[in-house]
């Protein structure tokens, strides 16, 4: 569950140099404040300090503080009166259109991460809906046997053995990790947008996709947040869990996608064999 | 978009949140799916019913009680800081864990009227039997929701709910032990903090 971060990955050409930079500016902020470790005597509390793996949390949560205020006063504002003017089957168009401009993203990370059956269902993806499905508003692949699996470059890195390091909470971009945080300056090129010649009209596109992609995202997890925030004893601590169990989630789906299947469209095996 | 479906899935079964921890005895999928089947069936006639919220918290709050195994629950929240509590305090701390329960699923009602539920399979995963489900929600995409039940004292019971991928009950101990640890260990604090809670509920209702 990756949300109450404010943007999402893929933000667009401009935002390269911030992208760029971001870590680096958060990696210094976050060292100035760890927490204070049990001592290894303490065996117990010990372990499970060690098992959270977020030792620079009083700094997470001054950045999960600011994100909230942001997102309670500017960008829940906006959601909600984009809920108001939108049906659900109108957010979930967009929502497949977003989804559609960065599967070739996702073929990249999957043939890196050694996945080629996801990486080739990206690709079939891609191809279906932005023909078929009408430049992405449809999903006609689903329907024909390709369901979309999310990923990332941090998931990437994860199948290349990289461990997830400590639990980082980005300014404006929420839940993240050591290793996941890399994902950000790669999202920001992995785009088809990046792959076009520029032009102004290429670079207003790319921010209005962003945009709505952003506030599409926010209004998508309207109910879920407001309800960790209304029942979560500690919810900087649940949307940590949350997170840590999603991206568990996604890796192992990754993994169980990436098998030989046949598409809905095609005899199935057990149907042959029974004629 | 298929995690647009589990996340709606989870704000539909949060209310039924708890869920426990400790296997006591394996249920066959059939079983499981006949119980999750007949239970979500008394829930959304509960839900759909023609009568007040307050009538539908009471009777959800009665239901939720014999269908999910919320002592277990609790006491998997509560995890190790068990054996640190005293008797009054773990007493004290079940008492405001199904206070919690009952104040969360009373902040839902109104998102889960029109709720629908469908029961698509039912398989064995570790030490749980997990039956699939898919909930709909007038103007809300449909959400799958995973139910794993367990034999509880000879009956089967609902100790957790699995929704894209993440567990409710393992979300939940981690916001208690949170709590915990940010208060030097003290299930004392733990315990402030759910009256407190209880409390902002209840005044926000």
């Amino acid at each position: 569950m990756q949300h109450n971060g404010i943007l999402p990955a893929g933000w667009g050409k401009s935002g390269r140099i911030a992208a760029i930079a971001a870590p680096a500016l958060i990696l210094a902020g976050l060292l100035s404040g760890c927490a204070k470790a049990p001592p290894a005597s303490d065996t117990a509390d010990y372990q499970a300090y060690q098992a959270q793996n977020d030792p620079l949390e009083p700094t997470n949560r001054v950045f999960y503080s600011i994100n909230d205020k942001l997102d309670r006063y500017a960008f829940k504002p906006i959601a909600k009166g984009y809920i108001a003017i939108t049906t659900q089957g109108i957010r979930n168009h967009v929502g497949d259109f977003v989804t559609n401009i960065g599967e070739p993203a996702r073929l990249i990370y999957f043939a890196a991460g050694g996945k080629p059956r996801d990486a080739g269902t990206a690709l079939v993806r891609f191809v279906v809906n932005s023909t078929v499905g009408i430049g992405g508003i449809f999903d006609p692949a689903t329907h024909l046997g390709y369901p979309e699996t999310d990923t990332d470059f941090g998931l990437t890195l994860a199948e290349w053995g990289v461990p997830a390091g400590p639990y980082l909470y980005l300014p404006a971009f929420g839940p993240s990790g050591a290793r996941d945080a890399f994902s950000i300056p790669v999202a920001f090129f992995l785009t088809p947008m990046e792959a076009a010649p520029a032009s102004t009209a290429m670079t207003a596109f790319g921010w209005s996709q962003t945009a709505l992609h952003l506030v599409n995202t926010r209004a998508q997890f309207m109910d879920a947040i407001d309800q960790v925030q209304a029942t979560a004893l500690d919810p900087y601590a649940t949307f940590r869990s949350l997170y840590r169990q999603s991206r568990a989630s996604q890796l192992q789906l990754i993994d169980q996608r990436d098998t030989p299947t046949v598409p809905d469209w095609f005899p199935q095996p057990a149907a042959q064999a029974a004629q | 978009m298929h995690f647009r479906r589990y996340v709606l899935g989870a704000i539909t079964a949060l209310p039924m949140l708890s869920l426990a921890p400790i296997a006591r005895a394996q249920v066959s999928p059939d079983a499981a799916k006949a119980f999750i089947t007949q239970s979500g069936q008394q829930l959304v006639a509960v839900v759909n019913a023609d009568t007040s919220t307050a009538v539908k918290a009471q009777q959800l709050q009665t239901l939720v009680n014999q269908i999910v195994a919320v002592d277990n629950v609790g006491d998997y929240v509560l995890g190790r800081y068990k054996s640190v509590a005293t008797p009054a305090q773990y007493s004290q701390f079940q008492t405001l864990f199904h206070q919690l329960l009952a104040n969360n699923i009373t902040y839902q009602i109104k998102a889960f009227q029109g709720i629908g539920f469908t029961v698509n399979s039912a398989s064995v995963v570790g030490n749980d039997t997990v039956v699939d489900t898919t909930i709909t929600r007038p103007g809300e995409a449909p959400a799958d929701v995973g139910w794993a039940v367990d034999e509880i004292d000879g009956a089967p019971k609902i100790v957790d709910v699995i929704v894209a991928g993440t567990s409710l009950r393992i979300t939940t101990r981690n916001d208690y032990a949170s709590v915990i640890t940010s208060n030097g260990g003290q299930v004392s604090a733990l315990l402030t903090v759910m009256q407190n809670k209880i409390n902002q509920i209840q005044a926000n209702q």
